[in-house]
């Protein structure tokens, strides 16, 4: 009796430790990595705060994208929304499609930020930062350049691009030529 | 003369909103402060300073101001920020484990220290008997003798 309760004992204690070890060994190999350049762009299907429905993004496979991370409780993000507006109008006659991701933010005053500041191009959100944390984010704003073929291109910029201009362009540029 | 009326209704109509903020208050802001966390900071919204924090901040103080309940504004904020938005996890479904296994844990630990000091309490060596003497028979005559003469 007593010798099997003992035994049930450690098997119990071995199987708490292997379970442990599984979650750790779990956790190390589920870590994301950033996405590198030239590497896939992370997929995403987040809920549109624009309008109704679901954004995939790869359903814009064949078109060059630029994805806008922000959130409307970011003050960077104030000052390039104007920018981004206007590079949108610039480029979607050539097929470029813009794609903001709200990140961390309360819906109402993305809302409120996006009628602000005038912004037409599609809009996600991003309420729990799973995406941001897909792609690496460090903070907000920053900006990635995906290609036809759904690759990150060109050099994704950190902060807002508001004082990267040329950065910026050539990141579109590279978007819309690879 | 309806114009005026209607006027007059448009614009209390208007200043009703205001006018309706909360008398009964369901919860509070600092209570909420502890429940809810900062995204970007991941610590409770009382501790952080941080954009994204003032702003829930922000929106949990106009929902109380709404009357809402703690629940209320916590089922808002998941369904905007995901479960991760809530300091500690559900008191139901499969969260309850978060909550059960520390507990169940102890418990555990405490059940098996006891078994232990009992086992160990039962199967101790058993008190070692008195030696026997090691003298013989004639020295404890003799030592008697000697202690006779002494007293």
């Amino acid at each position: 009796m007593t010798r099997t309760l003992k035994l049930t004992g450690q098997v119990l204690a071995l199987a708490a430790v292997g379970g442990l070890l599984g979650l750790l060994v779990w956790r190390l190999t589920h870590q994301s990595h950033p996405p590198k350049i030239g590497g896939p762009a992370p997929n995403f299907s987040l809920r549109r705060i624009d309008g109704a429905g679901k954004l995939d993004l790869a359903s814009l496979r064949g078109k060059p994208v630029v994805l806008n991370f922000w959130a409307s409780w970011c003050v960077p993000c104030k000052g390039e929304a104007k920018l981004l507006e206007q590079a949108w109008r610039q480029y979607k006659g050539s097929g470029v499609v813009f794609v903001g991701v709200d990140y961390h933010d309360v819906k109402s005053d993305a809302r409120t930020f996006l009628t602000h500041h005038g912004i037409t191009y599609p809009i996600v959100q991003d309420g729990s930062g799973m995406i941001g944390d897909r792609y690496g984010l460090t903070g907000v704003p920053e900006t990635y350049f995906i290609d036809r073929r759904g690759r990150l291109v060109g050099t994704h910029i950190v902060g807002t691009i508001t004082n990267q201009v040329a950065a910026f362009h050539d990141g579109i540029r590279a978007a819309l030529h690879q | 003369m309806i114009a005026r009326v209607l006027a007059v209704a448009a614009a209390a109509l208007a200043l009703a909103g205001p006018a309706a903020a909360c008398a009964h208050p369901k919860t509070s802001l600092a209570y909420l402060e502890g429940q809810i966390m900062c995204p970007t900071c991941h610590t409770t919204l009382d501790q952080s300073e941080a954009p994204a924090a003032q702003q829930i901040k922000a929106q949990i103080a106009k929902r109380i101001g709404q009357c809402w309940t703690a629940q209320q504004i916590e089922s808002e904020l998941v369904g905007n920020f995901g479960q991760g938005i809530l300091a500690a996890p559900p008191h139901k479904g499969f969260d309850l484990l978060a909550w059960w296994l520390p507990i169940g844990g102890v418990v555990l630990g405490a059940l098996a220290l006891a078994a232990g000091v009992w086992r160990w309490s039962r199967t101790r060596e058993p008190d070692q008997p008195e030696p026997e003497s090691v003298t013989d028979p004639e020295t404890e005559r003799k030592l008697d003798e000697l202690l006779a003469r002494l007293d």
